[in-house]
Protein backbone atom coordinates (compact mmCIF):
# COMPACT_ATOMS: atom_id res chain seq x y z
CA UNK A 1 0.00 0.00 0.00
CA UNK A 2 1.49 3.31 -0.93
CA UNK A 3 0.45 5.85 1.89
CA UNK A 4 2.65 8.03 4.18
CA UNK A 5 2.77 6.09 7.45
CA UNK A 6 1.44 8.92 9.07
CA UNK A 7 -2.32 8.23 9.03
CA UNK A 8 -3.12 11.36 10.69
CA UNK A 9 -2.31 13.70 7.87
CA UNK A 10 -4.74 15.86 5.92
CA UNK A 11 -6.16 13.35 3.01
CA UNK A 12 -7.84 14.42 0.14
CA UNK A 13 -9.14 11.61 -2.77
CA UNK A 14 -11.01 12.84 -5.67
CA UNK A 15 -12.84 10.16 -7.49
CA UNK A 16 -14.69 10.57 -10.58
CA UNK A 17 -14.64 10.51 -14.32
CA UNK A 18 -14.27 12.88 -17.33
CA UNK A 19 -17.69 11.62 -19.14
CA UNK A 20 -17.99 13.98 -22.00
CA UNK A 21 -18.10 16.79 -24.34
CA UNK A 22 -20.69 18.25 -26.22
CA UNK A 23 -21.48 21.47 -27.85
CA UNK A 24 -18.43 20.81 -30.32
CA UNK A 25 -19.15 21.36 -34.20
CA UNK A 26 -16.87 19.17 -34.72
CA UNK A 27 -16.91 15.05 -34.42
CA UNK A 28 -13.79 12.46 -33.52
CA UNK A 29 -13.00 13.94 -29.97
CA UNK A 30 -10.03 13.66 -27.64
CA UNK A 31 -9.21 15.13 -24.47
CA UNK A 32 -5.83 16.09 -22.70
CA UNK A 33 -6.62 16.43 -18.99
CA UNK A 34 -4.32 16.91 -16.13
CA UNK A 35 -4.54 17.99 -12.64
CA UNK A 36 -2.62 21.06 -11.69
CA UNK A 37 -2.39 21.74 -7.56
CA UNK A 38 -0.50 24.32 -5.68
CA UNK A 39 3.18 23.59 -3.41
CA UNK A 40 1.09 22.49 -0.87
CA UNK A 41 -0.19 19.71 -2.14
CA UNK A 42 1.90 16.22 -2.10
CA UNK A 43 0.89 13.23 -4.79
CA UNK A 44 0.42 9.94 -2.62
CA UNK A 45 -0.99 8.08 -6.01
CA UNK A 46 -3.32 7.95 -8.96
CA UNK A 47 -2.54 9.41 -12.60
CA UNK A 48 -2.33 12.94 -12.50
CA UNK A 49 -2.54 13.35 -16.13
CA UNK A 50 -3.89 11.06 -19.20
CA UNK A 51 -5.46 11.28 -22.58
CA UNK A 52 -9.22 9.81 -23.09
CA UNK A 53 -9.92 7.62 -26.40
CA UNK A 54 -11.39 9.69 -29.25
CA UNK A 55 -15.19 9.32 -29.89
CA UNK A 56 -17.52 9.60 -32.86
CA UNK A 57 -20.62 10.33 -31.50
CA UNK A 58 -23.85 8.91 -33.29
CA UNK A 59 -27.09 10.56 -33.77
CA UNK A 60 -25.24 13.45 -32.66
CA UNK A 61 -24.41 13.40 -29.06
CA UNK A 62 -21.93 14.34 -26.79
CA UNK A 63 -18.55 13.16 -27.61
CA UNK A 64 -18.57 10.16 -24.70
CA UNK A 65 -15.29 9.49 -23.17
CA UNK A 66 -15.86 8.02 -19.65
CA UNK A 67 -12.34 8.33 -18.48
CA UNK A 68 -11.25 7.38 -15.14
CA UNK A 69 -9.74 10.65 -12.78
CA UNK A 70 -8.52 8.59 -9.13
CA UNK A 71 -6.20 10.89 -7.37
CA UNK A 72 -5.01 10.62 -3.34
CA UNK A 73 -3.10 13.75 -2.56
CA UNK A 74 -1.97 14.55 1.20
CA UNK A 75 -2.23 18.46 1.63
CA UNK A 76 0.13 20.76 3.83
CA UNK A 77 -2.05 24.27 3.46
CA UNK A 78 -5.27 24.62 2.10
CA UNK A 79 -3.43 27.12 -0.63
CA UNK A 80 -3.30 25.97 -4.29
CA UNK A 81 -6.66 23.37 -4.32
CA UNK A 82 -5.90 21.49 -7.28
CA UNK A 83 -7.93 22.48 -10.90
CA UNK A 84 -8.57 19.96 -14.12
CA UNK A 85 -7.01 21.25 -17.27
CA UNK A 86 -7.81 19.64 -20.26
CA UNK A 87 -7.41 20.57 -24.08
CA UNK A 88 -9.90 18.92 -26.07
CA UNK A 89 -8.34 18.37 -29.70
CA UNK A 90 -10.21 16.91 -33.04
CA UNK A 91 -9.09 14.43 -34.96
CA UNK A 92 -10.14 14.28 -38.10
CA UNK A 93 -10.31 10.99 -41.30
CA UNK A 94 -6.65 10.92 -42.10
CA UNK A 95 -5.33 10.62 -38.56
CA UNK A 96 -4.61 14.40 -38.18
CA UNK A 97 -5.40 16.33 -34.66
CA UNK A 98 -5.95 19.59 -34.29
CA UNK A 99 -6.49 21.63 -31.29
CA UNK A 100 -10.33 22.63 -30.40
CA UNK A 101 -10.19 24.47 -27.18
CA UNK A 102 -8.78 24.88 -23.89
CA UNK A 103 -10.23 24.97 -20.32
CA UNK A 104 -9.97 24.62 -16.58
CA UNK A 105 -12.50 23.99 -13.64
CA UNK A 106 -12.01 24.17 -10.36
CA UNK A 107 -12.08 20.72 -8.22
CA UNK A 108 -14.59 20.87 -5.56
CA UNK A 109 -13.77 21.51 -2.06
CA UNK A 110 -16.56 20.11 -0.47
CA UNK A 111 -17.11 15.97 -0.13
CA UNK A 112 -19.34 14.34 -1.78
CA UNK A 113 -20.12 13.88 -5.46
CA UNK A 114 -20.66 16.64 -7.82
CA UNK A 115 -21.13 17.34 -11.69
CA UNK A 116 -19.11 20.13 -12.99
CA UNK A 117 -19.20 21.49 -16.56
CA UNK A 118 -16.02 23.04 -18.13
CA UNK A 119 -16.23 25.51 -20.61
CA UNK A 120 -13.66 25.13 -23.48
CA UNK A 121 -12.54 28.52 -25.44
CA UNK A 122 -10.20 28.75 -28.88
CA UNK A 123 -7.67 31.27 -29.18
CA UNK A 124 -8.72 33.12 -32.77
CA UNK A 125 -6.47 35.06 -35.37
CA UNK A 126 -7.12 37.22 -37.63
CA UNK A 127 -10.00 36.81 -40.39
CA UNK A 128 -7.02 35.03 -42.97
CA UNK A 129 -5.94 32.66 -40.37
CA UNK A 130 -10.21 32.02 -39.50
CA UNK A 131 -10.84 31.21 -43.29
CA UNK A 132 -7.63 29.30 -43.55
CA UNK A 133 -8.51 27.29 -40.73
CA UNK A 134 -11.58 26.69 -41.92
CA UNK A 135 -9.83 24.92 -45.42
CA UNK A 136 -6.66 23.48 -44.27
CA UNK A 137 -6.84 23.24 -40.52
CA UNK A 138 -3.79 24.45 -38.11
CA UNK A 139 -5.12 27.51 -36.21
CA UNK A 140 -3.55 29.20 -33.91
CA UNK A 141 -2.55 27.68 -31.09
CA UNK A 142 -1.24 28.78 -27.05
CA UNK A 143 2.43 28.44 -27.01
CA UNK A 144 2.43 28.44 -23.06
CA UNK A 145 -0.24 26.19 -21.87
CA UNK A 146 -0.11 27.76 -18.59
CA UNK A 147 -2.30 30.87 -19.59
CA UNK A 148 -4.73 27.91 -19.56
CA UNK A 149 -4.73 28.35 -15.44
CA UNK A 150 -3.32 31.28 -15.00
CA UNK A 151 -3.86 34.95 -15.20
CA UNK A 152 -1.04 36.52 -16.44
CA UNK A 153 -1.03 37.86 -20.04
CA UNK A 154 -4.50 37.03 -20.91
CA UNK A 155 -5.02 40.37 -22.19
CA UNK A 156 -2.81 39.64 -25.08
CA UNK A 157 -5.17 36.85 -26.83
CA UNK A 158 -8.72 36.87 -28.45
CA UNK A 159 -10.45 33.99 -27.97
CA UNK A 160 -13.97 32.86 -29.06
CA UNK A 161 -16.39 29.71 -27.18
CA UNK A 162 -16.49 26.43 -27.94
CA UNK A 163 -18.12 23.27 -26.27
CA UNK A 164 -18.09 22.04 -22.81
CA UNK A 165 -16.53 18.90 -21.24
CA UNK A 166 -18.41 17.27 -18.63
CA UNK A 167 -16.60 15.91 -15.56
CA UNK A 168 -18.31 14.04 -12.18
CA UNK A 169 -15.66 14.13 -9.09
CA UNK A 170 -16.61 12.43 -6.18
CA UNK A 171 -14.66 14.28 -3.25
CA UNK A 172 -13.62 12.23 -0.26
CA UNK A 173 -11.81 14.31 2.53
CA UNK A 174 -9.75 12.78 5.16
CA UNK A 175 -9.14 13.95 8.73
CA UNK A 176 -9.98 17.96 8.01
CA UNK A 177 -11.79 18.51 11.28
CA UNK A 178 -8.72 17.29 13.24
CA UNK A 179 -6.67 20.33 11.60
CA UNK A 180 -9.18 22.54 12.04
CA UNK A 181 -10.08 23.02 8.38
CA UNK A 182 -13.59 24.41 7.54
CA UNK A 183 -15.31 22.98 4.62
CA UNK B 1 -20.45 -21.55 24.60
CA UNK B 2 -22.37 -20.74 21.77
CA UNK B 3 -21.11 -17.13 21.88
CA UNK B 4 -17.26 -17.81 22.08
CA UNK B 5 -17.52 -20.32 18.83
CA UNK B 6 -18.83 -17.12 17.07
CA UNK B 7 -16.03 -15.29 18.70
CA UNK B 8 -13.69 -17.96 17.57
CA UNK B 9 -14.95 -18.30 14.19
CA UNK B 10 -14.89 -14.25 13.62
CA UNK B 11 -11.43 -14.13 14.65
CA UNK B 12 -10.36 -16.84 12.20
CA UNK B 13 -12.25 -15.67 9.50
CA UNK B 14 -10.59 -12.16 9.70
CA UNK B 15 -6.99 -13.79 10.34
CA UNK B 16 -8.12 -15.62 7.00
CA UNK B 17 -9.24 -12.26 5.33
CA UNK B 18 -5.46 -10.95 5.13
CA UNK B 19 -3.99 -10.31 8.52
CA UNK B 20 -4.81 -6.13 8.41
CA UNK B 21 -5.99 -5.40 11.51
CA UNK B 22 -10.27 -4.37 11.49
CA UNK B 23 -9.61 -1.33 12.61
CA UNK B 24 -8.30 0.26 9.90
CA UNK B 25 -10.59 -1.00 7.69
CA UNK B 26 -13.48 -0.05 6.19
CA UNK B 27 -16.33 -2.19 4.00
CA UNK B 28 -18.59 -1.02 1.55
CA UNK B 29 -20.96 -3.16 0.51
CA UNK B 30 -23.17 -2.01 -2.63
CA UNK B 31 -26.64 -4.13 -3.90
CA UNK B 32 -27.70 -3.37 -7.15
CA UNK B 33 -28.64 -4.18 -10.55
CA UNK B 34 -27.92 -3.84 -14.13
CA UNK B 35 -31.03 -2.84 -14.66
CA UNK B 36 -31.86 -2.15 -18.64
CA UNK B 37 -30.42 -0.66 -21.74
CA UNK B 38 -31.09 1.76 -24.95
CA UNK B 39 -29.40 1.09 -27.77
CA UNK B 40 -30.96 2.07 -31.46
CA UNK B 41 -30.78 -0.76 -33.89
CA UNK B 42 -30.34 -3.85 -31.32
CA UNK B 43 -32.69 -6.36 -31.78
CA UNK B 44 -31.17 -8.91 -28.69
CA UNK B 45 -28.30 -7.85 -26.43
CA UNK B 46 -27.04 -10.04 -23.38
CA UNK B 47 -24.65 -8.02 -21.11
CA UNK B 48 -21.78 -8.81 -18.87
CA UNK B 49 -20.49 -7.07 -15.69
CA UNK B 50 -16.72 -6.71 -14.13
CA UNK B 51 -16.26 -4.92 -10.96
CA UNK B 52 -12.19 -3.92 -10.99
CA UNK B 53 -11.12 -2.47 -7.71
CA UNK B 54 -7.66 -1.19 -7.01
CA UNK B 55 -4.52 -2.95 -4.51
CA UNK B 56 -6.26 -2.04 -1.43
CA UNK B 57 -9.23 -3.65 -2.17
CA UNK B 58 -10.54 -7.07 -1.34
CA UNK B 59 -13.89 -8.50 -1.78
CA UNK B 60 -15.32 -10.38 1.13
CA UNK B 61 -18.83 -11.83 -0.46
CA UNK B 62 -20.00 -11.47 -3.72
CA UNK B 63 -19.10 -12.20 -7.18
CA UNK B 64 -17.29 -9.89 -9.19
CA UNK B 65 -18.43 -10.66 -12.89
CA UNK B 66 -21.91 -12.04 -14.24
CA UNK B 67 -23.82 -12.84 -17.60
CA UNK B 68 -27.05 -11.69 -17.77
CA UNK B 69 -30.04 -13.75 -19.54
CA UNK B 70 -30.49 -12.75 -23.61
CA UNK B 71 -33.42 -9.40 -23.78
CA UNK B 72 -35.28 -8.06 -26.41
CA UNK B 73 -36.32 -4.35 -26.78
CA UNK B 74 -39.84 -3.88 -25.75
CA UNK B 75 -42.65 -3.25 -28.66
CA UNK B 76 -43.98 0.42 -27.22
CA UNK B 77 -42.11 3.89 -27.85
CA UNK B 78 -39.43 3.40 -25.05
CA UNK B 79 -37.15 0.32 -26.94
CA UNK B 80 -35.92 -1.05 -24.02
CA UNK B 81 -33.57 -3.88 -22.87
CA UNK B 82 -34.22 -4.89 -19.70
CA UNK B 83 -31.67 -6.98 -17.81
CA UNK B 84 -32.33 -6.88 -13.73
CA UNK B 85 -29.38 -8.23 -13.48
CA UNK B 86 -28.59 -8.14 -9.66
CA UNK B 87 -25.02 -6.93 -8.89
CA UNK B 88 -24.38 -7.74 -4.50
CA UNK B 89 -20.75 -7.70 -3.61
CA UNK B 90 -19.34 -6.40 -0.09
CA UNK B 91 -15.79 -4.96 -0.20
CA UNK B 92 -12.97 -4.15 2.84
CA UNK B 93 -10.18 -1.19 1.91
CA UNK B 94 -7.70 0.45 3.63
CA UNK B 95 -7.70 3.42 1.16
CA UNK B 96 -10.40 4.77 -0.92
CA UNK B 97 -8.07 5.18 -3.44
CA UNK B 98 -8.60 2.59 -6.63
CA UNK B 99 -12.71 3.04 -5.52
CA UNK B 100 -14.02 -0.07 -7.19
CA UNK B 101 -15.57 0.33 -11.12
CA UNK B 102 -18.53 -1.59 -12.58
CA UNK B 103 -17.76 -2.05 -16.15
CA UNK B 104 -20.52 -3.14 -18.41
CA UNK B 105 -20.25 -4.95 -21.40
CA UNK B 106 -23.22 -5.42 -24.08
CA UNK B 107 -23.04 -8.08 -26.52
CA UNK B 108 -25.37 -9.15 -29.04
CA UNK B 109 -25.62 -10.70 -32.63
CA UNK B 110 -24.97 -9.08 -36.53
CA UNK B 111 -26.32 -9.92 -39.34
CA UNK B 112 -24.91 -12.92 -39.53
CA UNK B 113 -25.43 -14.13 -36.04
CA UNK B 114 -22.34 -13.88 -34.79
CA UNK B 115 -21.60 -12.37 -31.33
CA UNK B 116 -20.40 -9.16 -31.16
CA UNK B 117 -19.27 -6.34 -28.86
CA UNK B 118 -22.03 -3.40 -29.04
CA UNK B 119 -20.91 -0.99 -25.98
CA UNK B 120 -18.77 -1.05 -22.89
CA UNK B 121 -19.77 1.49 -20.07
CA UNK B 122 -17.80 2.32 -16.93
CA UNK B 123 -18.06 3.55 -13.83
CA UNK B 124 -17.09 4.00 -10.70
CA UNK B 125 -19.71 2.13 -7.69
CA UNK B 126 -20.87 5.14 -5.41
CA UNK B 127 -18.75 6.82 -3.18
CA UNK B 128 -21.43 7.56 -0.78
CA UNK B 129 -24.41 5.58 1.38
CA UNK B 130 -27.59 5.77 -0.24
CA UNK B 131 -29.86 4.90 -3.23
CA UNK B 132 -28.33 6.07 -6.49
CA UNK B 133 -29.15 5.90 -9.97
CA UNK B 134 -26.32 5.49 -12.43
CA UNK B 135 -26.44 6.18 -16.35
CA UNK B 136 -23.34 4.62 -18.10
CA UNK B 137 -23.38 6.06 -21.78
CA UNK B 138 -22.12 3.37 -23.97
CA UNK B 139 -18.97 3.31 -26.59
CA UNK B 140 -17.67 0.39 -29.16
CA UNK B 141 -14.15 0.57 -30.41
CA UNK B 142 -13.87 0.94 -34.01
CA UNK B 143 -11.77 0.18 -36.63
CA UNK B 144 -8.98 1.65 -37.55
CA UNK B 145 -9.86 1.89 -41.62
CA UNK B 146 -12.43 1.17 -43.87
CA UNK B 147 -11.23 -1.88 -45.19
CA UNK B 148 -10.64 -3.44 -42.09
CA UNK B 149 -14.30 -2.09 -41.18
CA UNK B 150 -15.35 -3.95 -43.97
CA UNK B 151 -13.58 -7.04 -43.47
CA UNK B 152 -14.52 -6.99 -40.09
CA UNK B 153 -18.41 -6.55 -40.93
CA UNK B 154 -18.14 -9.74 -43.27
CA UNK B 155 -15.67 -12.01 -41.01
CA UNK B 156 -17.56 -10.80 -37.75
CA UNK B 157 -14.48 -10.35 -35.54
CA UNK B 158 -15.00 -6.87 -34.82
CA UNK B 159 -12.49 -4.92 -32.67
CA UNK B 160 -13.18 -5.44 -29.44
CA UNK B 161 -11.15 -5.13 -25.88
CA UNK B 162 -9.01 -8.01 -24.90
CA UNK B 163 -9.64 -7.22 -21.11
CA UNK B 164 -12.35 -5.01 -20.44
CA UNK B 165 -11.36 -4.53 -16.97
CA UNK B 166 -8.43 -1.89 -18.69
CA UNK B 167 -11.10 0.82 -18.90
CA UNK B 168 -11.00 0.74 -15.08
CA UNK B 169 -7.76 1.92 -15.25
CA UNK B 170 -7.31 4.51 -18.14
CA UNK B 171 -4.61 3.61 -19.52
CA UNK B 172 -3.80 3.00 -23.53
CA UNK B 173 -6.97 4.89 -24.17
CA UNK B 174 -5.14 7.11 -26.07
CA UNK B 175 -4.83 4.67 -28.78
CA UNK B 176 -8.80 3.81 -29.09
CA UNK B 177 -10.88 5.35 -31.37
CA UNK B 178 -14.50 4.74 -31.05
CA UNK B 179 -18.43 5.59 -31.68
CA UNK B 180 -20.82 5.91 -28.53
CA UNK B 181 -24.22 5.33 -28.91
CA UNK B 182 -26.75 4.26 -26.17
CA UNK B 183 -27.00 4.12 -22.06
CA UNK B 184 -26.89 1.42 -19.84
CA UNK B 185 -28.79 1.88 -16.55
CA UNK B 186 -27.99 0.77 -12.72
CA UNK B 187 -29.32 1.80 -9.58
CA UNK B 188 -27.21 1.24 -6.78
CA UNK B 189 -28.16 1.07 -2.83
CA UNK B 190 -24.79 1.16 -0.62
CA UNK B 191 -23.81 0.85 2.94
CA UNK B 192 -20.74 1.88 3.92
CA UNK B 193 -19.45 1.29 7.75
CA UNK B 194 -16.40 2.99 9.47
CA UNK B 195 -15.69 5.16 6.59
CA UNK B 196 -16.54 8.27 9.03
CA UNK B 197 -14.17 6.39 12.29
CA UNK B 198 -11.48 6.72 9.92
CA UNK B 199 -11.62 9.99 9.66
CA UNK B 200 -13.58 10.02 5.85
CA UNK B 201 -15.68 12.22 5.10
CA UNK B 202 -17.63 11.62 1.93
CA UNK B 203 -20.42 14.00 2.03
CA UNK B 204 -23.60 11.47 1.96
CA UNK B 205 -25.18 13.60 0.20
CA UNK B 206 -27.02 12.87 -3.38
CA UNK B 207 -25.38 13.45 -6.44
CA UNK B 208 -25.33 17.11 -7.94
CA UNK B 209 -26.59 16.58 -11.23
CA UNK B 210 -26.68 13.58 -13.82
CA UNK B 211 -24.37 11.68 -16.27
CA UNK B 212 -22.97 12.90 -19.65
CA UNK B 213 -23.62 16.04 -21.30
CA UNK B 214 -27.30 15.42 -23.67
CA UNK B 215 -27.99 12.04 -22.00
CA UNK B 216 -29.87 11.92 -19.12
CA UNK B 217 -30.72 9.71 -16.66
CA UNK B 218 -34.50 8.12 -16.59
CA UNK B 219 -35.06 9.08 -12.96
CA UNK B 220 -33.08 11.29 -10.80
CA UNK B 221 -30.36 11.13 -8.30
CA UNK B 222 -31.96 9.97 -5.12
CA UNK B 223 -29.80 9.68 -2.17
CA UNK B 224 -30.10 10.86 1.80
CA UNK B 225 -31.19 14.15 2.57
CA UNK B 226 -28.43 16.70 3.25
Amino acid sequence: MVRGKDSSSAEVHFIGQIVSGSGFSDSQLFCRWSIQTGGAWHHVEGLKEGQTHADCPQLGQAAIWCHPVDVHYTIKGITGWPKLVVQVYSLDGFGRFDICGYGFCNLPSSPGAHSIDCVIWRPTGSLRDEFRQQFVGGGPQLRDPQLVYTSLDRYRIQTTAMGTVHVQISVILRNFARYGIEY
Amino acid sequence: MEGSWKVFIMAAAAAAAGGVPSQQCFLLSVTGQVESARLAGADQLYCRYQLHGGPDWDIVTGLEEGISQVSRPSQDARQLLVWNLPVEVSYKATNPYGWPQLIVSCYGPDLFGNDVIRGYGVSHLPTAAGAHRVTLPLFVPESTSQLQKLVSWFTGRRPELADASSLATGDGRDVMRVRSQGYVTCSFQVVTKDLQRLGYDNGRRAPAGAAGGDLQPAGGGDGRPG
